[in-house]
């Protein structure tokens, strides 16, 4: 068994299969353009006492939405629920219209990318086969990724700035650089749309900043519709285009983010007193 | 990723094919390099034979071309057994012998030998048990987050048991049947045949050749279940087919040769040492390396002493003194 046979053959599907794809990937791009993307109806998730409800709620296609709220609100339980990853009751989480509770694993993995806030890993993988495994939802059960596939993984590296990490393994990298591989990984699923799970956590200022710089080129440049959750109210403020404020499991504002920050409603939830100034047309909370 | 995998399997299969040349020669009947190759290639120019030449051919034919078959497969099905199922709990330091899944496995075997004769077939018998083995293992690694002590633990609890079970067939079994048993279970190649050879095959052949198949998707399912989901992956689903595949293997393996461990651990390190962690790589250079790896130590079994040592031995003189090393490591890699 010779490699160099398992990379021609996958150089040979790449072409033959390359066209088919592109018309595939259009016809999809077609059906997800609907004015609001995302809708919650009656959601209710419970675990180990804490309860998640939420009545209606919808997230605008082609957005940043950023959901915040105090810690245990249940911001990262909201945002598994609209991934599809906790077993919620069928027919309350509707991706323009299509129930998400009842789609199969690998048609879901094609509508929704999730980057995930912790990770560790048992095996120390290349960045770039890394990558690819964020193809798995387009090919099926007995193939290997084709040379078509590593060719998008490559690309989604450079957009998030790593072009020269394929080789590197995944051990190597910083908290950051593997924050920017995970997105990368998400963007080989080639999803409309992408949750992401407190992407700046644990990273510095200039990191942190980079990865947001980095959601609001998605949305500007690729349409996607994004929801991540932040804990940062006043980078939440800058960047999203719509927040989501929850406490105890309910939501407890929801709109353009000068709709939803108040004095009030801050000093509600988070029990603390706070002023809102605004500088150069932004708004900013000050303790 | 380390490159340069071409002259990587040129030296493995450089190795494989020497080894298998030496096994030809080596035994306790002497038959020169030059006797071998002549007795090998007989059948192809069919030329007359004398009384030496028969003695020859009989030796190479039909006692020892059976038994580096059966080194082969049986080495090439534990290693790729062991290299799948590490992805499956997420953890390089597990294998087949540490799960219980060889221990179930032997005891399904003895069951049958013992006391089912050819009612149920020993392959089946050891298929059964080995899979309640890996299933109770992998049931309470995830009730208590798989992490690698409780992991260990519910192996050797689950290997205790079957060993308790065995104990309880081997008093209970004739002496002439616990002679046959004893002998059986510390593992050898000495009794392969064609005909052990031809009831091996099938099984193992057909789960290797469908697992490296799935080899990539393997590297997904050594990602977190959650994230595994998220890709895309019906993780159970997949989670079990590697479980039916690699089960089916070590069990068959089993119930033809006894229990030999460790090759399952040592061979797939082996492997990523020299081209990485991507088991798209991994899995193919791993069925290879098991075949060589447990060939030459049925080379040493059967030719270091006058009397020949069961193969078991050795693999675990390498195996054990690696696990012990790599479980040292393991506590400095980086795991997220």
């Amino acid at each position: 068994m010779c490699p160099y046979f398992f990379e021609k053959r996958e150089m040979r599907e790449g072409r033959k299969g390359e066209k088919e794809r592109d018309e595939e990937k259009k016809k999809e791009e077609k059906m997800y353009v609907s004015p609001f993307l995302i809708e919650v109806r009656g959601l209710e998730f419970s675990y180990n006492g804490f309860k998640l409800e939420v009545e209606a709620l919808s997230f605008p296609a082609g957005k940043i939405t950023a959901i915040i709220g105090p810690n245990g609100a249940g911001k990262t339980t909201l945002l598994k629920c609209l991934a599809g990853l906790l077993p919620i009751r069928r027919r309350t989480i509707f991706y323009d219209s299509q129930d998400i509770a009842s789609l199969k694993e690998p048609v879901r993995a094609r509508l929704i990318g999730y980057v995930p806030q912790e990770h560790s890993l048992a095996f120390n993988y290349s960045v770039l086969e890394f990558v690819v495994m964020g193809r798995a939802a387009h090919l099926s059960l007995f193939s290997l990724p084709s040379a078509r596939d590593l060719e998008i993984a490559r690309r989604s590296l450079e957009y998030v700035g790593l072009p020269s990490f394929a080789r590197r393994t995944m051990s190597e990298l910083s908290s950051g650089e593997r924050r920017l591989v995970l997105i990368a990984r998400s963007l080989a699923q080639e999803t409309p749309v992408l949750l992401l799970d407190e992407p700046t956590t644990f990273l510095d200022l200039r990191h942190g900043q980079e990865i947001l710089e980095l959601v609001r080129r998605l949305t500007r440049e690729r349409g996607k519709t994004i929801i991540l959750t932040l804990h940062d109210i006043n980078q939440a403020a800058h960047y999203a285009d719509n927040l989501v404020l929850i406490n105890e499991g309910q939501v407890v504002s929801s709109g353009l983010p000068g709709e939803v920050l108040s004095e009030e409603l801050i000093e509600k939830v988070y029990g603390l007193k706070v002023s809102l100034v605004e500088i150069a047309g932004r708004r900013f909370i000050l303790l | 990723m380390k490159r340069g995998p071409a002259w990587v399997w040129m030296i493995v299969a450089a190795g494989f094919l020497i080894i298998f040349f030496v096994s030809l020669i080596l035994g306790s009947y002497r038959l020169s390099p030059k006797v071998v190759v002549r007795t090998i290639l007989s059948p192809l120019f069919s030329s007359s034979r004398e009384a030496s030449a028969e003695v020859a051919h009989s030796i190479i034919f039909y006692i020892r071309l059976p038994r580096i078959f059966m080194a082969i497969i049986v080495g090439c099905a534990l290693a790729l057994s062991g290299a799948s199922l590490q992805a499956l709990f997420r953890n390089p330091l597990v294998n087949e012998y540490l799960l219980g899944l060889s221990s179930g496995a032997a005891f399904g075997a003895a069951l049958s030998l013992v006391f089912f004769g050819p009612k149920i077939p020993v392959q089946i018998s050891a298929f059964i048990f080995s899979l309640v083995a890996v299933l109770v293992v992998l049931s309470v690694s995830r009730s208590t987050g798989g992490s690698i002590v409780s992991l260990l633990l519910t192996g050797v609890i689950v290997s205790a048991f079957f060993s308790a079970l065995l104990t309880v067939i081997e008093y209970l079994a004739s002496p002439y049947a616990l002679q046959a048993l004893f002998f059986w279970l510390m593992g050898s190649f000495s009794l392969a045949g064609w005909r052990e050879v031809a009831m091996t095959v099938p099984a193992i052949f057909i789960a290797s050749f469908l697992l490296l198949l799935f080899r990539w998707r393997l590297n997904l399912l050594s990602l977190s279940e959650e994230e595994g989901r998220s890709l895309g992956i019906n993780v159970r689903r997949e989670k079990l087919l590697v479980i039916g595949l690699a089960t089916l293997m070590t069990s068959v393996a089993v119930a033809a040769v006894g229990i030999i461990g460790w090759i399952g651990l040592i061979v797939p390190h082996l492997a990523r040492m020299m081209v990485g962690a991507d088991n798209r790589r991994v899995l193919p250079l791993t069925a290879v390396l098991g075949a060589t790896i447990l060939l030459a130590a049925d080379d040493l079994a059967r030719s270091l002493t006058s009397f020949e040592i069961p193969v078991g031995i050795f693999t675990s003189l390498i195996g054990i003194p690696l696990f012990i090393y790599l479980l040292k490591k393991s506590a400095r890699i980086w795991l997220g």
